[in-house]
């Protein structure tokens, strides 16, 4: 599936979910990360890979958990006093902060799982590739070798196994010492064969002049609109909370929840923001829906 | 104007540094431009380091003598970035010469290389992604195409360079024979249709040969015969016809020509023949044999023969209850479980004392059958089953695999070591002189040859002292007399009471050398026979003489088994 959100050029989408990385960090307000939350989570939805998300949860459950008791076990700052926990008090403010650092630390691994969907390792490499092409090139060289050492391992593997060798029998010295010669047959066949790669390199003029790019990505009109538009909010979002808008003051002592004026326009900005996704994914569900 | 010459070679003579062999000596030879050229000859003959000597870049380090000229101009003259583009060389190993990880990244890698702009470059690709039909597989990593696509990948980004001259080494020694037609027909195509010169060397012959317009047979680093095929055959026939009366060896140079061929220049006694009528391929073997006077009384009684009995048994030894070795009951495979089966419900017996060979096309499963009667794998259902005491002996199609020591006495002895060899240096001895590895103790696994190490691990196999020998297509990118040499020495060994199993593509190979073939396809044993029956039922996969003779001789499917039929030379 190459359609919608993830069919958007590779700057684009690498802005996206750079500007959400930082509002997930900056923007320090229950209200905010839980509409993000919300609009993320849909995103993943309608792309259909909340598998993800499940396949996450028992450890995400394992680290929310932790981060919701040990912050008012440690921090006992705020005026609100709940309860008395083996003589700590345990405030408000601090099972407040707790939670909203959960929150926080939610939208930014939903924002990973998301990323790491959409921005796939081959449009990653494109955009490094740019900045940074001679350490690419090695990098996307590299790439190439994990999938075929590991097919080169279990093949020895095999094959050694028929010759006594073999990591699953005998004394730890013998399993490592084979492990060893596992790896050594490995490293000798792949060095060996490295040659001749180098010299496939060199046959296609590899060093002869300065080397170009070949660019499979092409930005369009809907990908420089976005750019701008996307641009434009993580601006007005950083500046706003620069200015402490957005912000929920909580230590030491919590304040009012309700939004202010300013408070109101961070959040329309940020909910623009995460729900351009969900529309450019929701326009292509509908027109498929509707083609028939 | 005369035909363009866009290569010359005068007196190229080559030694790698501090040695005094010369790898190559003394080879003159041109080549017109669009020239389609074959170059062969054993392995270690000289023709990868020909091929190098003609590609700058690839030039190895030695005493060079001699001059080549490119277009007129000395080659070693030539700018980088020129050779780059107009001389594209494709290599062996389709997989060592990958350079990145995904296709298109792959093909655009050497215009990048040279700097092309994007707009050069787009269209480029665009225009050979669909002359090869690569079109659908751009996008995808290069770790999940197969042999036979990555290779063409690799003609395909020298391609996109737009060389004048394309310098293929062995290209096909790696792929099954149905890529291996196919890469063929392609380079045929470049060649006939963009006029792009080609040198190639290849074993297999076969194919290859009647598509030539120069032949370049190197021996021992020397030219030993270049023309055209028909003249390069008549030349091999006048040696060997000469050799035949002076009663010295036989040259082995016969086995080069395909099989057609060899079957005609054994059935002629004049030492010259005129040109147009030697033929090349199946359709030119007909065509002679109707010329043929069949009702000769001498032919038609052989005609009408059907393969003697004797032939036969000769070959296949008893096949009873008692004398299986092992046997596959219902064995069903896959490797995960989300994918394919593999191997449904097959069964398959193996007798002692035989040599059946498994044919099948790529993929359907012979390696994974392989491994599973070695006891590698394990079936998912079904058993493989043993008889009481037998040992078997298994050895991949990569030799590489077996290798972990630093001297080829090493690999030897620790092997006999684990074997529990009584006297191991005794036993090592014998295998070394059996398996002809006399020399090569001393030396490193990975710096002999391909169809030495092939032999090194044959030898640690044996020294398990198998009853069952599994071998994984032992006759891949051997050359012609390689595969001769194996034959002899599987026959050997079948003599001192191995029974050996091949999986093999090698339709030629199965019928001359096996007692009984069978066809793995969608995961069952389709058929199994003795080779006769087996092959001349098929149309397609059959050998070449088989094919040729098959309206007259049906069941013969080797020169040998046609010319022990035909005493009496017979002429058109």
């Amino acid at each position: 599936m190459t359609s919608g959100f993830r069919a958007l050029h590779p700057v684009t989408l690498f802005l996206f979910y750079g500007g959400l990385l930082l509002c997930g960090m900056l923007l320090f307000h229950p209200v905010f990360l839980l509409t993000g939350i919300v609009l993320l989570v849909s995103l993943i939805v309608i792309q259909k890979h909340g598998g993800t998300i499940v396949k996450m949860l028992p450890l995400y459950l394992l680290i929310g958990i932790a981060i919701v008791v040990i912050n008012p076990l440690i921090s006992h700052r705020g005026r609100y006093i709940l309860f008395y926990f083996m003589d700590q008090p345990i405030t408000l403010e601090s099972v407040l902060y707790g939670v909203t650092m959960l929150l926080s630390l939610t939208l930014i691994l939903l924002t990973s799982l998301s990323y790491n969907y959409n921005v796939t390792t081959d449009k990653f490499m494109y955009l490094f590739a740019r900045l940074v092409p001679q350490s690419a090139l090695v990098v996307m060289m590299a790439l190439r070798f994990v999938p075929l050492l590991r097919r080169r391992l279990s093949q020895i593997t095999l094959v050694q196994r028929t010759r006594g060798i073999s990591v699953h029998e005998g004394s730890l010295t013998k399993r490592m010492r084979d492990g060893m010669t596992l790896v050594k047959v490995l490293l000798v066949w792949s060095l060996e064969e490295a040659l001749q790669s180098a010299d496939s390199m060199k046959a296609r003029g590899y060093g002869t002049t300065k080397r170009t790019a070949y660019v499979v990505h092409r930005m369009d009109r809907r990908d420089r609109w976005l750019t701008g538009c996307l641009s434009i909010l993580i601006l007005v979002i950083m500046v706003g909370s620069a200015l402490g808008w957005g912000r929920a003051v909580i230590y030491p002592r919590m304040q009012s929840m309700v939004f202010s004026m300013e408070d109101w326009i961070l959040y329309v900005c940020f909910g623009i923001y995460m729900l351009i996704p969900v529309i450019v994914e929701g326009k292509e569900w509908l027109s498929w829906k509707y083609s028939k | 104007m005369a035909i363009m010459e866009i290569l010359q070679v005068k007196q190229l003579s080559f030694a790698y540094p501090d040695e005094q062999h010369q790898v190559l000596r003394d080879i003159t030879f041109t080549v017109n431009e669009g020239d389609f050229v074959v170059l062969c000859g054993a392995s270690g003959c000289g023709k990868t380091t020909l091929l190098r000597q003609l590609k700058p870049e690839l030039t190895p380090v030695g005493q060079n003598h001699g001059t080549i000229y490119y277009n007129g101009n000395l080659l070693n003259e030539l700018p980088a970035q020129q050779s780059a583009q107009e001389i594209g060389m494709v290599f062996q190993n389709p997989d060592n010469s990958i350079v990145m990880d995904v296709v298109w990244h792959e093909l655009s890698f050497g215009m990048e290389n040279l700097g092309y702009s994007l707009p050069v470059m787009r269209s480029r690709l665009a225009e050979i992604a669909q002359f090869f039909g690569l079109e659908p597989l751009l996008y995808k990593p290069i770790h999940e195409l197969s042999g036979g696509q990555k290779q063409l990948l690799n003609l395909a980004s020298v391609l996109l360079l737009q060389p004048k001259l394309l310098l293929l080494d062995e290209p096909t020694s790696q792929l099954d024979p149905v890529a291996a037609r196919e890469f063929i027909s392609m380079v045929y195509r470049l060649n006939r249709e963009f006029s792009t010169t080609v040198i190639i060397s290849e074993h297999r012959l076969e194919e290859v040969i009647p598509l030539a317009d120069q032949m370049i047979m190197l021996e021992k680093g020397k030219l030993k015969y270049s023309g055209s095929p028909r003249e390069v055959s008549q030349q091999i026939q006048t040696h060997r016809i000469h050799d035949l009366k002076s009663h010295d060896d036989l040259s082995d140079d016969f086995k080069y020509l395909p099989s057609v061929t060899q079957l005609f220049w054994t059935m002629q006694t004049e030492e010259a023949y005129s040109d147009l009528h030697i033929p090349l391929t199946v359709r030119e073997g007909k065509q002679w044999l109707q010329t043929l006077d069949w009702n000769d009384g001498a032919v038609h009684a052989i005609a009408n023969q059907s393969i003697p009995l004797s032939m036969q048994k000769m070959q296949s030894p008893e096949r009873s209850k008692e004398s299986i070795l092992l046997e596959c009951r219902e064995v069903t495979f896959q490797y995960e479980k989300k994918s394919a089966e593999v191997l449904k419900k097959l069964d398959l017996q193996i007798y002692k004392g035989e040599m059946l060979a498994i044919l099948g096309g790529n993929g359907a499963g012979k390696s994974t059958l392989l491994q599973l009667l070695a006891g590698l794998l394990k079936p998912r259902r079904g058993t493989v089953k043993q008889a009481d005491h037998v040992k078997i002996g298994y050895l991949a199609q990569n030799p590489l695999l077996y290798f972990s020591h630093d001297t080829v006495a090493e690999e030897l002895s620790t092997a006999a070591h684990y074997a529990g060899v009584a006297e191991p240096e005794v036993v090592i001895a014998k295998l070394i002189k059996q398996l002809q590895l006399e020399g090569l103790e001393q030396k490193h696994p990975h710096d002999i040859s391909g169809g030495q190490q092939q032999k090194t691990a044959l030898a640690i196999v044996l020294l398990l002292n198998p009853d069952i020998l599994l071998l994984d297509e032992p006759t891949k990118g051997l050359d012609p007399l390689a595969k001769i040499a194996l034959a002899r020495q599987l026959l050997e060994l079948r003599q001192a009471g191995h029974t050996i199993v091949i999986v093999t593509h090698d339709v030629e190979f199965a019928a001359s050398y096996s007692s009984r073939c069978a066809m793995l396809f969608d995961g069952m044993i389709t058929a199994t026979d003795v080779p006769s029956t087996f092959f001349s039922e098929n149309v397609f996969y059959t050998t070449a003489v088989n094919r040729v003779v098959r309206d007259w001789l049906p069941g013969i499917l080797t020169a040998e088994e046609v010319l022990k039929l035909w005493h009496v030379p017979a002429s058109g």
